[in-house]
């Protein structure tokens, strides 16, 4: 399974992170105390490209045996499967998360750890560059269940090791021995054991503490801040967080998948009744809908799949008030925003009333991209914090404005037509 | 300790009013934060001190925070109402071609002059008389208000009542980018005119608050004019502006210790300090705002940009405007972003123009290196 690590994975691997953070990331990384992996999901079987010593020290590995391996080499017979396909599903979804896994190091044993993951994006493009996954070991009495399997398996594995060895020599050495140094500053693994003894049993689920949270978001917090400073130096600057991810803007309308998709990443942050068209066409019918939230799906009943490519007239029914109809034809004539008060219908027939409010958004040329519209249903208002639904959607409003304006520049001299 | 003020009937009118014409708007009444005045109350508990509190939980970050929200939110309805000059988002940008990626933007209606209604109004005004006239010409621009609280937690409350050190954020009805807004604190009117540690402090935690990335805001001190201000700008720029993309070189020194980082930005026209720190915001602060009041003692000329949710702070000292044509920079100009009016000059705008523009403003490597000098030595002082 290791034998797949040839001299040309191995450069892409030791590339992956001197591309982007310059030759001195590592040094950096290493002087942070954590437990942490960096993986790259951009190289084929989404692998490890860096572990912090003391992340070693806790598993038991050589770093060499860490290093190009996807993170599922550390789970074995006792790892909760939903732990792990939750952990797979927010990796899909480019998000972090915080979940107690239950993992095994070199020799068998198994222990429990706080894992929280991060994706990092990378600011120019909203691309995910990696993902950093911190594990705090929770402190629990962690019972040795010794699976033989486990052991043999890594055994098995660790013939890679050599050709690595051979081929990195000496600096390797001159790594470890600077890590070992660093031990006092790693978490000591063995002390938690006897300090804090909770008698949870190791294949049961296990929570983490407060504190061990904090700790697992404060590593994350100092991992991100180092990546971020040393992108700089390369200019391909990253960041941990999503709100500005929206890097690519595809001005043909006509490319639904690709701008959904940029959506779709913002979508996160805007938890309201949204759907966006495309306008084509400056006539009403000829507006699909490019984009449309789950909070949207959800109210009106019908799947995202029935709803792209439609207008948005499909909501209506035989009492919806034609003159709201008609202020939402003038909105869009004359690029206006509008709101109305509209009845629609839900796709089992149930009608509802809708504060919809529709603006046109524009592109860094000024020039109309999209329609954005919000959707208040009035029978769930609720104010939030102390501010009210239509408060919330506008400021929804204005955050779609934002990314789609400043994301969507282009270079040279451009033609306002 | 907090003293609060209360408003006159004046300010009930403009409720009513604006009430009134927004259902003439929209036919149904798009409903504000109910009567008064929004106040957003900044939380006690620090938002970003040695542990990560924001981060604790995994989807906080993800949403759109209340403070992000309330602004785009107001800016929004009153971009949608009104009171701004244009549209800014009609106005189109490009990037300069050239390895600096300056962002160049036309907008024929551009008024630098954009303050007119403040600087009339001029210093030596007393508060009664700044609610008074202030109410009157502001009560389309005025989008909420932002005080110090007393809970741990920030919180979005509706107030007749005003404390004493809040900031008002008035709209720019000439805006530079969407949700160009003022930060103006209340005691503007009362001397001294300088950019103190409570205002810096309050705009730096606005940043935090907003939580966006995106967000950015600056502060201009231009030694030349007679009158100056202590009034904040702040706006989204979804891109990086080009001064914050180019590569710096740290200064070391025992301020590292207490996590904060003195950086110079290098190979950039305006020699540029950047000041660093994650997890010691209130040191952060302190620091940036004693090195301000030393080079307004000395009268030189400087602008601020604030970015990434107040990790970063830019300094841009300038060089003093000797003869009358010379003129100063804003801090976004400074940063790299040019606004034109013209579209032949929006045409025509190269690299190397307005590299030239930004190395015209800058300081001379020794006038440079005395403000490191003395920012170090502030720092330095700081740390002991």
């Amino acid at each position: 399974m290791g034998s797949e690590l040839g001299p040309g994975r191995l450069s892409l691997i030791d590339e992956s992170l001197s591309s982007r953070y310059s030759e001195w990331i590592r040094e950096a990384l290493e002087e942070l105390p954590d437990n942490f992996l960096i993986t790259d999901p951009s190289i084929s079987g989404h692998p490890i490209v860096f572990a912090s010593s003391g992340f070693l020290k806790m598993c038991g590995y050589p770093r060499e045996e860490v290093l190009g391996r996807n993170g599922r080499v550390f789970q074995g017979p006792g790892t909760d499967r939903r732990s792990v396909s939750e952990i797979r599903e927010a990796i899909r979804q480019e998000r972090s998360v915080q979940i107690s896994l239950l993992n095994y190091r070199k020799d068998g044993t198994p222990y429990w750890v706080l894992f929280h993951l991060c994706p990092v994006f990378g600011k120019e493009d909203g691309r995910v560059t990696h993902f950093v996954s911190v594990q705090v070991p929770i402190s629990t009495n962690s019972r040795v269940s010794g699976s033989g399997f486990w052991r043999n398996w890594s055994d098995m594995v660790g013939d890679s090791s050599i050709m690595r060895e051979i081929v990195f020599g000496s600096c390797r050495r001159e790594v470890c021995l600077d890590s070992v140094g660093d031990l006092s500053r790693s978490i000591p693994f063995d002390s938690y054991v006897d300090s804090d003894n909770r008698g949870l049993e190791a294949e049961e689920s296990c929570e983490a503490s407060d504190s061990e949270k904090q700790k697992a978001a404060t590593a994350i917090n100092n991992i991100l801040s180092t990546l971020t400073h040393y992108s700089e130096l390369t200019g391909k600057v990253v960041t941990g967080k999503r709100c500005s991810s929206i890097g690519i803007f595809f001005p043909n309308c006509s490319d639904h998948t690709a701008f959904r998709k940029i959506l779709e990443s913002f979508s996160r942050m805007l938890r309201g009744h949204m759907f966006i068209s495309g306008r084509t066409d400056p006539y009403l019918h000829d507006m699909p809908i490019v984009y449309a939230s789950d909070a949207f799906v959800k109210l009106t009943g019908y799947s995202k799949h029935e709803v792209l490519g439609r207008n948005c007239r499909f909501l209506q029914g035989p009492n919806t008030d034609v003159e709201a109809i008609c202020q939402i034809r003038e909105g869009i004539e004359t690029a206006q925003p509008c709101t109305v008060h509209i009845l629609n219908y839900r796709k089992d027939g149930s009608s509802f009333w809708n504060f919809l409010h529709i603006s046109p958004v524009r592109n860094a040329s000024g020039k109309i991209a999209f329609y954005v519209g919000v959707q208040i249903d009035e029978g769930s208002k609720d104010d939030h914090r102390g501010l009210s639904q239509e408060m919330r959607q506008l400021g929804a409003v204005g955050a779609v404005k934002v990314a789609v304006r400043s994301s969507s520049m282009g270079v040279g001299s451009s033609s306002k037509s | 300790m907090v003293s609060v003020k209360q408003f006159d009937d004046d300010y009930c009118l403009l409720k009513q009013n604006s009430g009134s014409e927004l259902s003439k708007c929209s036919g149904v009444p798009w409903r504000g934060i109910g009567n008064g005045i929004p106040l957003y109350c900044l939380g006690t508990q620090p938002v970003r001190g040695n542990d990560a509190y924001r981060a604790s939980s995994c989807h906080a970050e993800e949403e759109q925070s209340l403070l992000d929200s309330l602004l785009l939110a107001q800016w929004e309805d009153r971009a949608w109402k009104g009171p701004l000059k244009y549209d800014v988002t009609n106005c189109e940008m490009k990037f300069i071609s050239g390895s600096r990626k300056l962002i160049a933007q036309l907008n024929e209606e551009w008024n630098s002059n954009y303050f007119p209604e403040l600087a009339e109004y001029n210093v030596l005004r007393s508060f009664d008389h700044f609610k008074f006239n202030c109410m009157k010409t502001f009560r389309e621009e005025l989008l909420f208000c932002v005080a110090r609280g007393e809970k741990a937690k920030s919180e979005l409350i509706t107030s007749t009542i005003l404390p004493n050190d809040a900031n008002l954020v008035i709209l720019n009805a000439n805006p530079v980018e969407y949700g160009h807004v003022f930060i103006v604190p209340i005691n503007f009117y009362n001397p001294p005119q300088f950019l103190d540690l409570r205002s810096l402090e309050l705009a730096a935690q606005f940043a935090i608050d907003i939580n966006n990335c995106s967000f950015r805001v600056f502060y201009d001190y231009h030694a030349s004019l007679r009158v100056n201000s202590s009034y904040f700008q702040a706006c989204y720029f979804a891109n990086p502006l080009p001064v914050e993309l180019v590569p710096v070189v740290p200064v070391i020194g025992n301020w590292q210790e207490r996590g904060i980082h003195i950086f110079e930005v290098s190979d950039y026209p305006v020699k540029t300090l950047m000041f660093k720190g994650k997890d010691n915001f209130k040191m952060l602060v302190a620091l940036v705002s004693e090195i301000c009041s030393s080079l307004q003692d000395q009268q030189i000329p400087f602008n601020l940009l604030i970015s990434e949710c107040s990790t970063k702070i830019f300094l841009f000292p300038q060089v003093r405007a000797s003869s009358a044509d010379a003129c100063n920079l804003s801090a976004w100009e400074c940063g790299g972003h040019f606004v034109f009016r013209a579209r032949q000059d929006f045409d025509l705008a190269s690299e190397e123009s307005l590299v030239k523009r930004l190395a015209a403003i800058s300081l001379d490597s020794e006038g440079f290196q005395a403000v490191k000098q003395m920012s170090c030595s502030i720092a330095s002082e700081l740390s002991s």
